[in-house]
């Protein structure tokens, strides 16, 4: 089910990507084959077609506000940590704080992003992307088993994860600018990750992580004008990221760089 | 956009719908745990109305008990058998059908109190007393 899943998850990503390098292949020169295939009669093809048309005239009309819009590949590297208080929570389990490490410990992503105007003045970017993220853990409880001594959590966290996020965000434009190419933007939004990978044995006890997380998304963007964004995100966990009575907040700091996908295709 | 509402659905769906078998997975992570290692005895305690005694064996020769993979069991006193893990009223436990040196059978329960990578604490209850016994892979 998994597989299926990171199929579905990089056949979008794929086809966005493809959608953006058809408009540029267009422009070239075309070859007998090429034109074989726009003339010969082609089912598949006119389906496949068919669809897209439908897509883009649905979207057309769904986001008719939205304009301007340039889609841009994204990659870079996540540090992740993950706030967890048991409270009361209950196994027959238990694990050793003391191989626990609370730190923030990297791992990376990529995807793609929509970046456009709202009713041509408010800037705006819509983010997708595939998540691996590792993370560090920090236990705000523990209990101790005496007579044994030590520190001892009935919960054990997850710390790896294979997440789909999609983020929305409002871009600002700073007033700072030291030269004509160089443009600092503020971004703020809600991202939404879904969690594509399994649980490990141990939470999968009482099935404890859930599918989906909200998480606020807060960053700063340097764009070299035409070239590529830099840019640094702070991800705050809003909705804990395991079930009740453990409470879960999963922050990341992501670094990374976006560029043009007509730029690279 | 029918057809959207419909995709976004079934995809929802698709993510959320697979329910696991929780108690099989309990079971298999109390075999994980306890199996393939030597366990011995630091501390008995014996709790009871009167109060709590607890004696403890470590820096001594102490009792010891293997688990193995292929669900066979032997300890120090010489008695061997198999075991299984089994949940009964919400409770792990281990079941053990053995035979003494002597070739006199035995079958013993313990249930478990908590279960670690290197730590285990299992019990019994007799004559409204509780006896612990705390477990570890050191020694």
């Amino acid at each position: 089910m998994n597989k299926l899943k990171h199929l579905l998850v990089f056949c979008c990503i794929i086809g966005a990507v493809q959608l953006q390098a058809q408009q540029k292949t267009s422009l070239k020169k075309q070859s007998t084959k090429s034109l074989d295939s726009i003339y010969l009669f082609n089912p598949f093809r006119d389906k496949v077609q068919a669809i897209k048309s439908g897509i883009k005239k649905e979207l057309g009309k769904l986001f008719i506000d939205f304009k301007d819009n340039n889609v841009y590949l994204l990659s870079g590297m996540s540090f992740s940590k993950q706030f967890i208080n048991a409270g009361g929570y209950n196994s027959s389990f238990n694990y050793d704080l003391a191989n626990s490490k609370s730190a923030f410990k990297p791992g990376y992503y990529a995807g793609f992003r929509v970046d456009g105007k709202f009713k041509e003045k408010h800037l705006y970017s819509f983010a997708f992307s595939l998540d691996k993220i590792a993370t560090g853990t920090d236990y705000a409880s523990s209990t101790s088993l005496q007579p044994f001594i030590g520190n001892f959590s009935r919960f054990k966290a997850d710390d790896q994860f294979l997440n789909f996020s999609i983020a929305a965000h409002y871009r600002k434009l700073l007033p700072y600018q030291p030269n004509d190419r160089t443009l600092f933007y503020i971004v703020a939004g809600p991202a939404l990750d879904t969690r594509l990978s399994g649980q490990s044995a141990d939470n999968l006890v009482n099935n404890n992580y859930r599918r989906f997380l909200l998480r606020a998304d807060i960053g700063i963007e340097y764009e070299n004008k035409s070239f590529y964004t830099l840019f640094i995100h702070y991800k705050q966990g809003v909705t804990s990221f395991t079930k009740s009575p453990v409470a879960t907040h999963l922050n990341s700091l992501e670094i990374g760089l976006l560029m043009k996908a007509s730029d690279l295709f | 956009m029918k057809k959207y509402i419909i995709l976004i659905c079934t995809s929802i769906f698709l993510l959320t719908s697979c329910n696991k078998d929780t108690t099989g997975a309990e079971i298999s992570l109390a075999y994980q745990m306890i199996s393939d290692k030597i366990w011995y005895l630091d501390y008995n305690q014996t709790i009871s109305s009167k109060g709590t005694s607890t004696k403890t064996y470590i820096g001594q020769s102490t009792y010891f008990v293997k688990f193995l993979k292929n669900f066979t069991t032997v300890d120090s006193d010489g008695i061997n058998g198999t075991y299984t893990v089994v949940k009964v009223n919400g409770k792990l436990q281990i079941q053990v059908l053995a035979k003494t040196a002597g070739a006199n059978s035995l079958e013993y329960i313990y249930d478990i109190e908590t279960l670690g990578a290197n730590n285990m604490i299992l019990y019994y209850v007799s004559s409204g007393s509780t006896i612990k016994f705390f477990y570890s892979t050191s020694h």
